[in-house]
C-alpha cells in the first residue's frame, strides 16, 4: 500500500509488472513441463508394438499350475495387459477339471499382498533391512562357503514347502552339491497319519476316490470337501455321486465334531474324540458292537444300523486321524470290496508322495535347538507358527547361527531370519508339478515379477554357477532351461504342452520316495491322559488352512463356512455343553492346558459333542501382515507336542483341556443373521424316497400362503404354474410371447434393435450338489471387484468399532455379492439330529423386481434379456431398492472402499492391480449387487458378433458358476432350449424362493435330496 | 379464571372450552398490541437459547459434513436396516407439521375459536417443521450432492425420475406442503407486519416491515381480499393435511416388507401427524405462553380443547395399532405374523412398548378435565408424545427391515454418536428458527385476537357526554378502532 503513495516517476520498489509477468510465464511453463513427466514413467498402454496375441483390452489365458496346497491343480491366469488378475480352473486339467478352490482363487492376493518383501532383506541391529540381489547372495556364498570350510554342512536344514515335480529333485542335486542332506519336504497340518497308512496298505499315499461307484460313504473324521487330502476332485466326485438323485450315496459321518463334510452327511454320528478306531474296529469284527458303542458314547443301535447298512451295499469308508484308524477304514474297505471300484489305488493322486512327517521336522528342530545346524533355509512353510507354541520351535530356530528364508512375506519365521531372499510367487514363477501319474503339469508365469523378487531355483542356479566345481553340474542358465531340458520332449513338446497347461509323462529323476515310519520312534498321544473338562478338537480351517490363507483378505472375510465367523477366531461349543454351561454365543472362555492358555468367544455349535469344544487352526499370527496379524487367536498357542505313534505325524486332536468362563462379552463377526427358516422355504429338500415316486410333483404350495388354491389361472404367476416360473408378464413381454404384437408393454420391445430382447439369463443351482464351500463366493470377489472391509485399518470410521478386525461385518456391511446361507433343519432338542441346507443366494434376477420401481432415479431397471441392472452412476443412495428386496442380496457402499485416500481403501497398492479391469471399482454411497457377470454376457455376444455368429449354447458361464468344484450352478439363457439351463429349470426339483411374492425370479434353485436311513420314518 | 369480570358475557359453563374463546383478561386492542409486541422484545435469555440452539446446529452441521467425508459408514446403518434414525427423523419432524396446518387450516374452516391464540405459533412449527424434514431425505442419501436427481427437470439425456417411485412422490408432497404452508403463514402475517411496521422506528426495518406489509393500509378492500386469501389458503392447506402425510406413508406402504406393506398407513399415519403435532404445540405453547406471560391468551381453555384433539388423535393411533395386529393374524402369512409378534416380545419389545406406552396408554389420561386443564401434566405428557412419536416410527422402521422375509439377514440396529448428533443439530435447526421468528414477528396473531377480544365503548349510551345528551340519537356507543 505504500508504494501508492510514491510520486509519480520514482520508481517503484519490489517487483516491477513486466517482471513479474515473465516470472509467472516462466513458473508456469516449467510447473506444467514438470507436471508431464512422472518419476515412475507410468505407460497408459504397456505396448507400442505389442508382441503377439497381447491385445489392450482383451485377456489372454495362461495355463499354469496352483501351489496353494500340496495337490496341484491346473489354473487358469487371466491376463490383461500384462497382468493376472483371476485365477480360474484349467478346464483340461484331469485334477480340477476346471474347478477351482477358495484357496486357489486367493492366491492372486498372494501375489499382489501389499505386505510381500519387495526385495532382499537382511538382518542389521537386529531389524531387516533392505539389501540388494547382489549383496544378497554374495552374502550367502560366503555364507556357503564358510560351514562348507568349517565342514559343517552335513548339519544345514532345508525345509521346503511339499511339493511334487521337478523342484525337489532340483533341489536336492544343489544341496548335494554343497555337501548338504535332502531337503524336509513339509505341509503343516497335512494328513501324514493317512498318507503313511496308504503307503502301508495300497503302496500310494492317495487313492483317488469315486463317491459315484457306492451306494454308502462312511466318514471317520475325514473332511474330504475341506482339507482333506485332494479337495478339489474329491469335492467335484462326490457333487456327482450325489447328483444322481435316487441312487446317490448316503454319507454317514463319524466324528466329535461335525465339519463341512459332516454338514453335508445325511447322518452324523457324534462319537467321542479317538474312538473312531472302536467304530472300525467293532465294523472290521475285532471287537464288538456294544464295546465300540460305549467307548465312543453312542447308541449300539446307531452302530449297528451302520454295520447292516455297509453290509448290503458298495461303499466308500474314509478316515482322518490316527494311522491305526487309517489302517483299520482301510482294512475294512478291502473287506467290502470297495478298493478298486471306489478306492482307486491304481489312480493314485501323487501329490502327496514323500512328504515328511511331522516327527522328522521335529527332529530336525531338536538339531537346531541343540545347536547343530549352522545354516537354516526356509522355503513356502511357516514351522514356528504350524507348529505348537509348546514345541518352541523360535527358540530352536534362534540358535540357528545363520537362517535364510525363501518366504515372499514378513512371517512369523521369516521374521527370525538373518537373511530373506524373496521367492516369486507361483503366478511369477515356472515349475511342473505331477498330481496324477502320466501327467506333468506345467506351472509358468503370467505376468512379469511384481516386486523385485528372484525365484528360489534361480536363485540356487546362480549361486552354483559361483562355484566352479558346481557349475558344471548346474548347466541350466536357469529354471525354465533346466525344466525344458529335462521335459520328455524337449523344448517342442514343453512349449505344446504349455498351451493346454499338462503334458504327457513323468517328471525324470524326481527325488526318491521317503520311507514313511520316521526315525525315532513316538510316545503316542494319550489323550485319556491329559486332565481338563473337554476334548479339545484342532482342524485347519477350510479357508485358511494352515494359516497361509490369513493374509488374504478374501479368505478372512469370507465367512467359515461352518461357523459363519470371519475375521475372528470362536471356541465351538456344543449346545448342550452350552447349556449346561450357561455359555452364550459370544461369550468369551478361556481354554487352558499345561501348554498354555487362549480366550476367545464362544460360537454355540449343535455339531459338537457336549465334551468336546473345537478351535480352527489358520488365525492369530504375530506376524504376516496388516490382513493377518493380531487378528483371531491360534490353538497352537495350547497344544501340546504330541504325534500319533505309528506314523510320527502331529496329533491335532490329542489333549483335554479346562474351559472356564471370563464373564466378557465378545460379538461374533458373523454374517448369520438366524440360522432357522422359520417356514420361510428358503433352502427346500426332498426326501430321496420322495423323488423316486414316479407322480409328478405336486404344485409346490407357498409355506407363507397356506393350502388354498384358486382355480383362475393367472399367466405367469409361479405359484399357480408350476416351473419355470420365469413366464413373468414382463419376461413373456420381453420374448415377444404376449398374445397380441401390438402388445408391447412397457419398455421390453422384442424387435429392440439389440436383439437381445429373445433371452432370458438365468440360473439353476442344484442344491443337491452344493457342499457350501464357498468357492463361488470367491470367485465373485475376484471377478466383480468386491471389496473386502473387515481388515482392521477399515474399521477406523466404524463408530463404536474402531480399530477392530471385522467391524463392519460387525455391521453387516459385508459385500459378498453370493453368500453362502446354511440353515439348520431340525436338532431343535439336544437329542435330535440335524440336518444342514446350503443355499448360495444372490441376486435372482427376478422378472417382476421389487427393487426397481421404487428407485427414485432409475438407477436399477430391467435389461431387455432379463437382467436387474444396476447402474451405479446413476444411483443416489436411497437404499429402497434394498428395503425393497425380499432376498437381501444388495449390498451399499457404506464407506468410499474404491478411494486410496480413505483408510477403508479395500485394495492397498498393488492389490488394486488384481482388480477386473471389464468391471467398475463402485463409488461411496451407491448400491451394488450381483448383474450376473454381465461383462462376461456382453463379451460373449460381442465375440461372437465380431465372429459372426450366434451365441452357442453354454459357450461361457459366470463366474461363480465356473469355480464352483461341485458343479452346482448353471448359467445360460432360459428362452432358448439349446443350453443346459433351460432343462435344469424343468427338473422336477425346481423351485424359486418366495415365489409367493410373484418375483419371477432368474434363479432357480433344485431341492436338495436327503437319504434318510431307510429304516427311518421319511421326511422330518 | 379468576381473573373474569362479572360484567362479562358469562361462559355456559365456567370451566369448558368451547369453540367460542373468550379472552376475560385482554381489555383493550391496545393492551393486545401491546403485551403480545412486548414479546418480541430481546432477552438475555433469548439470546442464551439461540446460543444452545445454533451449538447444537453446529454439532449436527459437524457430524453431516464428517459423514459426507467418510461415508455413510459412520452412521449406525446395518443392513438389513437400511433406513435409520435419518428416516425415522424425517417422518416425525414431517408429522409434527401437520399440526399446525390442521390448527391453522382446518380448525379455521370449521370455526373452532380456540385455535386462535395458538395458531401463528403452530403455523410457524409447522414450516420450521418441514423445513427440517426436508433436509433428512437428503441427509440419508448415499451421495447427498447428487439429490436433485429426484427433482423432475428437463435434461439433454433425457433422464426423468421414476414416477412410479414413492420418494419422487415424497418431493413433490415435501415441496408443496414447504410452500403453501409458509404461504399461508405469509399471508397471516400482513396485517402484523403492518402493525409492526406502524410501531417500527428503525428506518431500515421499517423500510422491511413495509414491503412484507404490502403496504398495507386497513381498508376495507385490503381486509376483504385478506380474507379471501386467507380463506382460500385454508382451504389449500387442508387436503394436503391429509394428503403430504399419506405419501410420506406411501414410502413404507408401497414396499412389500411385512409391517410396512398395509393399506392402514396413509390414516394412520395422518392421525399419528397430528397427533405428534399436537404434542410439539404443547411442549412450544406451554413454555411461551408463560415466559411470554401471555397465559390470559392462551387460555386452559385453549390448552383443553387442544388435549381433547390429542386425546381423540391418540385413540386413533392406538386403534390404528390394534388393527395392524389384528391384520397380521387375520393375513395367515407367516412373514407378517412373526414380524409383529418379534415387534412386541422380540428383540425390539422395548421400542414397542414406548411406543404404546407414550402414545396409547399415557394419553388415556386426557380423559381427565384436571389433567386437561393441568400446564405442567401436559407439558410432561407432551415430552412423552414427542419421545412416543419418534419411537413410532422406529418401531416402524427398523424392526420391519430387521425381520423380513430373509432369516439369515435378520439383524440388529443401534444408531451412533453421529445419528444422535444430526438428530440433535435437527432440533437445533429447528429452534433456532423458531426463536429467531419470535422475536421478529408476532407468536401470536395481533388481528385475529382483536377479533375475539370484544370492542370496549369509546362512548356508550350509560355515560352521557358532558353536555347531556348523546352524540348521536340512537347511537348506543362508537367502537374504539386503533
Amino acid at each position: 500500500m505504500s508504494e501508492r503513495a510514491t510520486p509519480a516517476g520514482e520508481p517503484k520498489a519490489g517487483t516491477s509488472r513486466r517482471t513479474f509477468l515473465k516470472v509467472l510465464g516462466a513458473a508456469s511453463a516449467t510447473t506444467a513441463v514438470a507436471a508431464c513427466s512422472s518419476n515412475t514413467g507410468e505407460e497408459l498402454i504397456p505396448y507400442l508394438v505389442h508382441p503377439d496375441e497381447t491385445v489392450p483390452g482383451v485377456s489372454n489365458y495362461y495355463a499354469s499350475t496352483c501351489r496353494e496346497c500340496a495337490a496341484g491343480c491346473g489354473l487358469l491366469l487371466e491376463v490383461r495387459d500384462g497382468r493376472t488378475f483371476k485365477v480360474e480352473g484349467n478346464p483340461d486339467h484331469p485334477l480340477n477339471r476346471g474347478a477351482l478352490c477358495s484357496r486357489g482363487q486367493a492366491s492372486v492376493q498372494g501375489l499382489y499382498n501389499p505386505d510381500r518383501y519387495r526385495q532382499p532383506m537382511l538382518r542389521k541391529n537386529g531389524r531387516l533391512t533392505p539389501i540388494s540381489w547382489t549383496q544378497a547372495t554374495t552374502l550367502l556364498t560366503q555364507q556357503l562357503a564358510g560351514i562348507q570350510g568349517a565342514g559343517k554342512a552335513g548339519g544345514a536344514v532345508f525345509i521346503n514347502q511339499h511339493e511334487t515335480g521337478s523342484f525337489p529333485g532340483f533341489l536336492d542335486a544343489w544341496l548335494e552339491g554343497y555337501g548338504m542332506p535332502p531337503h524336509l519336504s513339509y505341509a503343516a497340518l497335512s494328513d501324514g497319519a493317512v498318507i503313511a497308512a496308504n503307503k502301508q496298505s495300497y503302496g500310494v499315499a492317495w487313492p483317488s476316490l469315486d463317491f459315484t461307484a457306492a451306494k454308502i460313504v462312511v466318514s471317520f473324521g475325514a473332511d474330504f470337501l475341506e482339507t482333506w487330502g485332494a479337495s478339489v476332485p474329491q469335492q467335484l466326485s462326490f457333487a456327482d455321486a450325489r447328483a444322481k438323485g435316487v441312487d446317490a450315496p448316503r454319507v454317514i459321518y463319524v466324528g466329535p465334531r461335525r465339519s463341512l463334510t459332516g454338514m453335508n452327511a445325511d447322518q452324523w454320528i457324534p462319537c467321542k474324540p479317538g474312538s473312531e478306531l472302536a467304530i472300525a474296529n467293532a465294523l472290521g469284527g475285532t471287537g464288538t458292537m456294544a464295546q465300540a458303542a460305549q467307548s465312543a458314547d453312542v447308541p449300539a443301535a446307531t452302530l449297528e444300523a451302520l454295520a447292516s447298512a455297509l453290509a448290503g451295499a458298495p461303499s466308500l469308508l474314509l478316515a482322518g486321524g490316527s494311522m491305526e484308524l487309517a489302517l483299520a477304514v482301510n482294512a475294512l474297505n478291502q473287506k467290502f470290496g470297495n478298493v478298486g471300484r471306489s478306492v482307486l489305488t491304481t489312480q493314485p493322486i501323487e501329490s502327496f508322495e514323500g512328504m515328511t512327517t511331522d516327527a522328522e521336522l521335529t527332529d530336525a528342530i531338536e538339531r537346531m535347538r541343540a545347536g547343530q545346524v549352522p545354516l537354516l533355509f526356509v522355503r513356502g512353510v511357516n514351522p514356528v507358527f504350524t507348529s505348537p507354541r509348546s514345541a518352541k520351535v523360535a527358540d530352536a530356530i534362534s540358535k540357528v547361527p545363520f537362517k535364510v528364508s525363501f518366504s515372499s512375506y514378513p512371517d512369523e519365521t521369516s521374521e527370525l531370519c538373518d537373511l530373506v531372499l524373496p521367492d516369486h510367487h507361483a503366478i511369477e514363477s515356472w515349475g511342473d508339478a505331477q498330481p496324477i501319474p502320466g501327467v506333468i503339469s506345467l506351472q509358468q508365469p503370467g505376468m512379469d515379477p511384481v516386486y523385485d523378487t528372484r525365484a528360489t531355483a534361480d536363485v540356487l542356479l546362480a549361486l552354483a554357477k559361483t562355484n566352479p566345481k558346481l557349475a558344471a553340474a548346474h548347466p541350466a542358465g536357469n529354471y525354465r532351461e533346466y525344466l525344458i531340458s529335462r521335459y520328455p520332449g524337449g523344448t517342442t513338446a514343453f512349449t505344446a504342452a504349455l498351451i493346454k497347461g499338462i503334458g504327457n509323462g513323468t517328471v525324470a529323476g524326481q527325488r526318491p520316495h521317503r520311507a514313511a515310519v520316521p526315525a525315532t520312534a513316538r510316545a503316542a498321544a494319550n489323550i485319556a491322559g491329559t486332565s481338563g473338562d473337554f476334548y479339545l478338537v484342532v482342524y485347519p480351517s477350510p479357508l485358511l488352512e494352515d494359516g497361509s490363507g490369513a493374509n488374504k483378505p478374501w479368505l478372512q472375510e469370507i465367512p467359515d463356512p461352518v461357523t459363519k465367523v470371519c475375521w475372528q477366531t470362536v471356541i465351538e461349543v456344543g449346545t448342550s455343553a452350552a447349556a449346561r454351561l450357561a455359555i452364550d454365543p459370544g461369550d468369551v472362555l478361556r481354554v487352558e492346558t499345561p501348554a498354555g492358555a487362549i480366550t476367545a468367544p464362544a460360537f454355540v455349535y449343535p455339531g459338537l459333542r457336549g465334551d468336546t469344544i473345537a478351535v480352527a487352526f489358520g488365525r492369530g499370527h504375530t506376524a504376516y501382515g496388516r490382513y493377518a496379524q493380531n487378528v483371531g487367536v491360534s490353538p497352537g498357542d495350547v497344544l501340546p507336542v504330541a504325534f500319533d505313534a505309528k506314523s510320527g505325524a502331529m496329533a491335532w486332536t490329542s489333549t483335554k483341556v479346562k474351559v472356564t468362563k471370563t464373564g466378557d462379552f465378545v460379538p461374533l463377526v458373523s454374517a448369520e443373521g438366524s440360522a432357522r427358516q422359520h417356514g420361510r422355504g428358503v433352502a427346500q429338500a426332498i426326501d430321496a424316497g420322495d423323488l423316486a415316486r414316479t407322480e409328478p410333483a405336486e404344485v409346490p404350495v407357498s409355506p407363507m400362503h397356506g393350502n388354498e388354491q384358486t382355480e383362475e389361472h393367472m399367466p405367469g404367476d409361479a405359484s399357480h404354474e408350476f416351473l419355470p416360473g420365469l413366464r413373468a408378464p414382463v419376461a413373456q413381454d420381453a420374448q415377444g410371447d404376449l398374445p397380441s404384437d401390438d402388445n408391447l408393454k412397457g419398455m421390453y420391445d422384442p424387435k429392440h434393435w439389440s436383439g437381445m430382447a429373445k433371452r432370458r439369463w438365468a440360473m439353476t443351482i442344484d442344491l443337491a450338489r452344493c457342499t457350501g464351500c464357498s468357492a463361488c463366493v470367491t470367485a465373485c470377489y475376484a471377478e466383480n471387484n468386491v471389496p473386502t472391509v473387515g481388515a482392521r485399518h477399515q474399521s477406523s470410521a466404524t463408530a463404536g468399532l474402531e480399530g477392530q478386525p471385522g467391524a463392519n461385518i460387525l455391521r453387516g456391511r459385508e459385500m459378498a455379492w453370493i453368500r453362502l446361507e446354511r440353515f439348520y433343519e431340525g436338532g431343535e432338542t439336544l437329542d435330535e439330529s440335524f440336518e444342514t441346507r446350503f443355499v448360495p443366494m444372490l441376486c435372482q434376477h427376478c422378472g417382476n423386481a421389487p427393487c426397481e420401481p421404487v428407485c427414485p432415479v432409475y438407477a436399477t431397471y430391467h435389461s431387455p434379456d432379463g437382467l436387474n441392472v444396476q447402474v451405479y452412476n446413476r444411483c443416489v443412495g436411497t437404499r429402497y431398492c434394498s428395503n425393497n428386496c425380499p432376498y437381501k442380496v444388495r449390498y451399499f457402499n457404506w464407506f468410499g472402499y474404491g478411494e486410496p485416500a480413505r483408510p477403508q481403501y479395500a485394495w492397498p497398492e498393488r492389490m488394486n492391480w488384481q482388480l477386473n479391469p471389464d468391471v467398475t471399482v463402485r463409488g461411496k454411497g451407491v448400491m451394488e449387487k450381483c448383474s450376473m457377470c454381465v461383462q462376461r454376457i456382453r463379451e460373449s455376444e460381442h465375440r461372437a458378433k465380431l465372429e459372426g455368429r450366434a451365441l452357442v449354447a453354454d459357450e461361457f458361464t459366470t463366474s461363480c458358476a465356473q469355480a464352483c468344484p461341485s458343479n452346482a450352478i448353471t448359467f445360460g439363457d432360459a428362452a432358448d432350449p439349446a443350453w443346459s439351463v433351460t432343462k435344469l429349470i424343468a427338473d422336477r426339483r425346481g423351485y424359486h424362493v418366495f415365489e409367493e411374492l410373484n418375483t419371477f425370479t432368474a434363479v432357480v434353485y433344485l431341492k436338495k435330496i436327503n437319504h434318510p436311513a431307510p429304516s427311518a420314518p421319511a421326511g422330518r | 379464571m379468576s381473573t373474569m369480570a362479572p360484567d362479562r358475557i358469562e361462559l355456559r359453563r365456567d370451566n369448558t372450552a368451547t369453540a367460542d374463546v373468550q379472552l376475560p383478561a385482554v381489555k383493550s386492542y391496545t393492551q393486545a398490541t401491546d403485551e403480545i409486541l412486548d414479546t418480541l422484545r430481546v432477552t438475555k435469555a433469548w439470546f442464551a437459547g439461540l446460543g444452545v440452539a445454533v451449538l447444537c446446529l453446529l454439532i449436527g452441521g459437524t457430524a453431516w459434513a464428517y459423514q459426507i467425508y467418510m461415508g455413510l459408514g459412520v452412521a449406525g446403518y446395518r443392513p438389513p436396516v437400511m433406513w435409520g434414525v435419518y428416516i425415522i427423523t424425517f417422518v416425525f419432524w414431517i408429522g409434527i407439521g401437520h399440526a399446525g396446518t390442521l390448527i391453522s387450516a382446518i380448525l379455521y374452516l370449521f370455526r373452532a375459536g380456540f385455535r386462535t391464540t395458538i395458531y401463528r405459533c403452530a403455523e410457524a412449527m409447522t414450516v420450521f417443521a418441514v423445513m427440517t424434514a426436508g433436509l433428512f431425505p437428503i441427509l440419508h442419501l448415499g451421495r447427498p450432492w447428487k439429490f436433485f436427481w429426484l427433482i423432475p427437470y428437463p435434461h439433454w439425456r433425457l433422464i426423468w425420475p421414476q414416477f412410479k417411485s414413492p420418494l419422487v412422490w415424497d418431493v413433490f408432497a415435501v415441496l408443496t406442503y414447504l410452500t403453501v404452508s409458509a404461504t399461508f403463514l405469509f399471508i397471516g402475517l400482513i396485517p402484523d407486519i403492518a402493525v409492526l411496521r406502524d410501531r417500527e422506528t428503525n428506518p431500515v426495518r421499517k423500510q422491511i416491515f413495509g414491503v412484507l406489509s404490502f403496504g398495507w393500509r386497513n381498508s376495507d378492500r385490503e381486509w376483504r381480499h385478506f380474507a379471501r386469501a386467507y380463506l382460500f389458503l385454508a382451504a389449500f392447506s387442508t387436503p394436503l393435511v391429509l394428503s403430504v402425510h399419506s405419501v410420506v406413508s406411501f414410502d413404507f406402504a408401497m414396499a412389500n416388507l411385512p409391517g410396512w406393506h398395509t393399506t392402514i398407513f396413509p390414516p394412520y399415519f395422518v392421525a399419528g401427524a397430528i397427533f405428534s403435532g399436537m404434542g410439539m404445540v404443547f411442549t412450544i405453547i406451554i413454555p411461551v405462553r408463560r415466559w411470554f406471560k401471555l397465559k390470559h391468551y392462551v387460555t386452559i381453555n385453549v390448552l383443553d380443547a387442544g388435549a381433547k384433539l390429542c386425546l381423540f388423535t391418540s385413540l386413533v393411533v392406538g386403534c390404528a395399532y390394534l388393527t395392524e395386529f389384528f391384520i397380521a393374524w387375520y393375513s395367515g402369512s407367516e412373514v407378517e405374523q412373526s414380524y409383529f409378534w418379534n415387534r412386541v416380545f422380540g428383540q425390539w419389545w422395548w421400542a414397542a412398548w414406548i411406543m404404546l406406552t407414550c402414545n396409547a396408554i399415557l394419553p388415556l389420561l386426557l380423559f381427565s378435565q384436571r389433567l386437561r386443564r393441568n400446564t405442567t401434566f401436559l407439558f410432561t405428557l407432551s415430552i412423552f408424545i414427542n419421545l412416543g412419536m419418534w419411537y413410532e416410527r422406529f418401531v416402524i422402521i427398523v424392526p420391519s427391515m430387521s425381520h423380513e422375509f430373509e432369516p439369515w439377514k435378520w439383524g440388529p440396529y443401534a444408531p451412533t454418536y453421529i445419528d444422535w448428533a444430526i438428530l440433535l443439530g435437527s432440533f437445533g435447526w429447528f429452534s433456532m428458527w423458531f426463536l429467531l421468528f419470535i422475536k421478529q414477528l408476532p407468536v401470536l396473531a395481533i388481528a385475529e385476537v382483536k377479533e375475539i377480544v370484544p370492542p370496549r365503548m369509546r362512548h356508550a349510551h350509560a355515560e352521557p357526554d358532558p353536555e347531556g345528551h348523546s352524540i348521536a340519537p340512537g347511537l348506543i356507543g362508537s367502537y374504539e378502532v386503533r
